[in-house]
């Protein structure tokens, strides 16, 4: 008797839980509510990421200089790219959305500075240069050494 | 309550099958009610298998042998402990332990997803119920019920296999069947990426965690089988390349490979169509791995099962999985393009492509050798068993290559490395190696294999050092922090590089405990007491045993004989052992209890292989004490153990949540937080 009881409360709530939703018309949300990247979004972080590997890989000796030069710039394009894309993408948004753009935005220039901390801009032309350049490695024009400088965070 | 076990499964059943039509149909037509449903039917599965689980466990406590899987697998007298463990002691019980951690992992995702991944989420319920439900179907229809009654009740269970009456055996396969399941979740992922169409890189980003999850279970999962093999089957090693052993270690070839080479695709968008192959190999290697654990289809030191109508069932399973994968990711060629080409074969993907390849070369071999019995025996009627011997002339050179990749791996970099830096990075590593070589070949050593891998362990080892050490003094040069610091943070800006540097650590340990095999040492010897029996160690000390006597006693489930040795070292006493043999009165059956003494650097291992007079004993004759013993010395085998551990930090630290990523949600976060 009481197994019989048991088997049928267990049939009854499990019937319950999922049919409820269709009887009474409640539905799970079809699209994601949370902030989701976008493709463009998601390809600017990985350009982002990789470029930070290619920095860490070069400040580690794994990566010669001009492979290093080279894959920067072609890293930097891509996200440029990706930003762009991203742009284009987010006109027509919201403020609110602007908001939230804005704080990445900042992210990204938050990245930026951390890759080139302890680098300098070439006074000539304005490339960024890595850390311990002589010269520029866009035109050649000596750069002037940094004073070191412990200020750590970006 | 056991009886009510029976129904939620036959209630399940049919709600696994109703969620895997409503995830379909709800995701197809965009309909929130029938997703809802279908999530809710997870939930509900869970649940429903939870009370069956406990249904078993509690037929095992209260010893209620009119169940035939109770009264085969415990008896009055089995500890307590091994009856809580009886849920998976068997074949039924596994299948519903299986489907019981499949629906917990199955309702954590589809909680963690409620307001995320939600295109993806109806084929994911889709997928999962319809796994669900296939094992749900193979517990009722394919005779392998749990709750299947005698029809009398008899008085006492035949007892649990002595050999599973041991510690490790009630973690070991928890652990394993973890990483089985966990794995289920990426596979699910993979495939409602294809069902809608979405090519990118996502479902990887999505799962990588589930993939890591699933990994780390793996991975203790089967050195915990390692050692409940080297402490209770009694023969000093620890691996036997019996069929379960390998089916256990397929799909951790296979996960591993997936690790890797999911990096390639986030960071280069290459490898799609690969990946989707490889979840699910891998996927299908998991449950080739339950279904060969549990059917008795293959000789096997684990074969505790043995009903082979439902391998059919299985293969049929795995067989349409296949074909629909398959087709789906036919369907779906055109988006799984690669986006990038490897530019060099100086570069980190192609090393990781080169270690990929090495992984499923491994796994190829281990297949073929374990299914070669069944193979011959279709074509010639006489099965043909394929030993040790086989698998170690195949997998100890790839092994070796594995090794090397693990040093060579991080330091190469993405892209292109120089050649002129790879020779820098190399350069000390490659020194270090040698010079390990030649320290041993001074010292007497001359296993080749042995040789090779102490030398490229060492190699690794420098390598990693030399990253972690690199990579801190750069940190604290420009933040002007101490080193502690500076290493603290350098690991949590990029866990998942370090920790799996960390990982890499353990793998060498391991492969360095599997080279100092080659050096283990035995003695057989017959001993009365008062005598003793010597055995030289390899790193040079001698150990010396004198057999103290043997006692006999009378436990709850088993009658004992426990034989006393006190253990000399260089002939200083450093302590006693014992080792025993047991029998176990219900089963009928002696087993031994190996004595291990461990230290740092070697383990003495010693067996009881014989008690000439068990009846003399038992009567105090001072005569019938005689006994045969196997003492061994097996160098470096407690590094498997201590290799685990790493690795389990490791992986915890890959694992672990960040703050940051807590913060702003695990959508935003880094598709790769940096490469490694």
């Amino acid at each position: 008797m009481m197994v019989i009881l048991g088997a049928l409360l267990l049939v009854g709530i499990s019937v319950f839980l999922i049919l409820q939703p269709i009887v009474a018309g409640r539905e799970a949300p079809l699209w994601s509510s949370g902030e989701e990247p976008t493709e463009a979004q998601f390809r600017k972080r990985v350009s982002l990421l990789q470029l930070r590997d290619a920095e860490y890989e070069f400040a580690m000796g794994k990566l010669g200089e001009t492979d290093y030069e080279m894959l920067r710039r072609e890293l930097s394009a891509e996200a440029l790219a990706a930003i762009r894309e991203e742009e284009a993408e987010a006109e027509g948004r919201t403020s609110a959305d602007y908001a939230e753009a804005s704080a990445d935005i900042e992210d990204e220039i938050a990245q930026v500075r951390i890759r080139l901390r302890g680098g300098s801009f070439c006074s000539e032309c304005g490339h960024p240069n890595p850390g311990g350049s002589r010269f520029c490695a866009e035109c050649g024009t000596p750069l002037r050494v940094p004073e070191p400088s412990g200020q750590g965070q970006a | 309550v056991t009886a009510l076990g029976e129904f939620a499964l036959w209630i399940a059943l049919p709600i696994s099958f109703w969620g895997m039509a409503m995830g379909f149909v709800g995701g197809r037509q965009g309909r929130g009610d029938l997703i809802l449903s279908g999530e809710r039917s997870v939930y509900v599965v869970f649940a429903l298998l939870a009370i069956a689980s406990l249904a078993i466990t509690n037929a095992f406590l209260t010893d209620q042998f009119q169940y035939y899987y109770v009264a085969n697998y415990s008896n009055r007298d089995l500890d307590t402990y091994f009856k809580l463990s009886g849920l998976w002691a068997g074949q039924r019980g596994s299948l519903v332990f299986w489907a019981v951690l499949l629906a917990f992992f199955a309702s954590i995702t589809v909680f963690q997803n409620r307001n995320k991944n939600r295109e993806f989420m109806p084929y994911v319920v889709g997928v999962l119920q319809g796994i669900l439900g296939f094992f749900l179907v193979v517990l009722l229809f394919a005779k392998v019920n749990p709750f299947q009654q005698l029809g009398f009740v008899p008085p006492d269970g035949a007892g649990l296999n002595p050999q599973l009456q041991n510690y490790w055996m009630t973690i070991h396969p928890p652990v394993l069947y973890l990483g089985f399941t966990a794995f289920a979740i990426p596979f699910s992922f993979a495939m409602a990426s294809l069902m809608i169409g979405r090519t990118d890189s996502r479902w990887i980003v999505v799962t990588r965690r589930w993939t890591l999850v699933s990994w780390f279970f793996l991975t203790n999962g089967i050195i915990f089988g390692m050692r409940w093999a080297y402490e209770e089957l009694g023969w000093g090693g620890y691996w036997f390349w019996d069929p379960v052993e390998n089916a256990s270690l397929l799909p951790w070839l296979t996960a591993t490979a997936f690790l890797h080479s999911i990096m390639i695709q986030e960071n280069r968008g290459m490898l799609k169509i690969w990946n989707m192959s490889l979840v699910l190999l891998t996927f299908l290697l998991t449950i080739f791995a339950t279904f060969l654990t549990r059917s008795g289809l293959i000789e096997s030191v684990h074969s505790f099962a043995q009903n082979t109508s439902i391998a059919l069932v299985f293969l049929a399973f795995m067989g349409s999985i296949f074909i629909a994968s398959v087709i789906l990711i036919i369907y779906r060629l055109p988006g799984l393009r690669a986006e990038n080409q490897i530019e060099s074969f100086l570069s980190r993907e192609a090393a990781f492509l080169f270690n990929n390849l090495v992984l499923l070369g491994a796994a190829f071999a281990v297949l073929w050798g374990t299914i070669f019995p069944l193979v011959s025996e279709a074509a010639t009627g006489q099965p043909v068993a394929v030993g040790p011997p086989f698998f170690n002339r195949v997998n100890i050179p790839i092994g070796l290559i594995l090794l090397a990749l693990t040093g060579i791996g991080p330091v190469i970099a993405w892209r292109r490395a120089t050649r002129r830096n790879l020779k820098r990075n190399f350069a000390i590593p490659v020194i270090l190696g040698l010079v390990v070589v030649a320290v041993f070949l001074a010292m007497g050593a001359r296993n080749g294999y042995a040789l090779a891998t102490f030398g490229i362990s060492t190699f690794v080892l420098a390598i990693v050092a030399t990253e972690f050490w690199k990579g801190t003094r750069a940190r604290a040069r420009i933040e002007g922090e101490g080193f502690g610091p500076a290493l603290i943070h350098l690991i949590g800006r990029n866990r998942r590089r370090w920790g799996g540097y960390i990982v890499h650590v353990g793998v060498v340990l391991i492969f360095t405990a599997f080279a100092g095999s080659a050096f283990d040492v035995e003695v057989r010897k017959v001993l009365n007491p008062g005598e003793t029996v010597t055995v030289a160690s390899p790193f040079g000390h001698t150990y010396t045993l004198v057999y103290e006597g043997i006692s006999s006693s009378v436990e709850e489930n088993f009658d004992q004989w426990v034989a006393l040795m006190s253990v000399q070292r260089n002939g200083e006493r450093v302590g006693a052992m014992t080792t025993s043999r047991r029998f176990y009165r219900v089963n009928r059956q002696m087993v031994t209890e190996v004595g291990i003494r461990s230290t740092a650097l070697e383990d003495l291992y010693v067996i009881l292989a014989d008690v000439e007079d068990f009846e003399g004993m038992v009567g105090n004759d001072p005569n019938a004490q005689r006994i045969v013993v196997q003492v061994m010395v097996n160098p470096l085998v407690g590094w498997i153990w201590y290799g685990g551990v790493i690795i389990t930090i490791g992986a915890l630290i890959a694992l672990w949540p960040v703050a940051e990523a807590r913060r702003r949600s695990a959508a935003l976060e880094p598709a790769m937080a940096g490469g490694s």
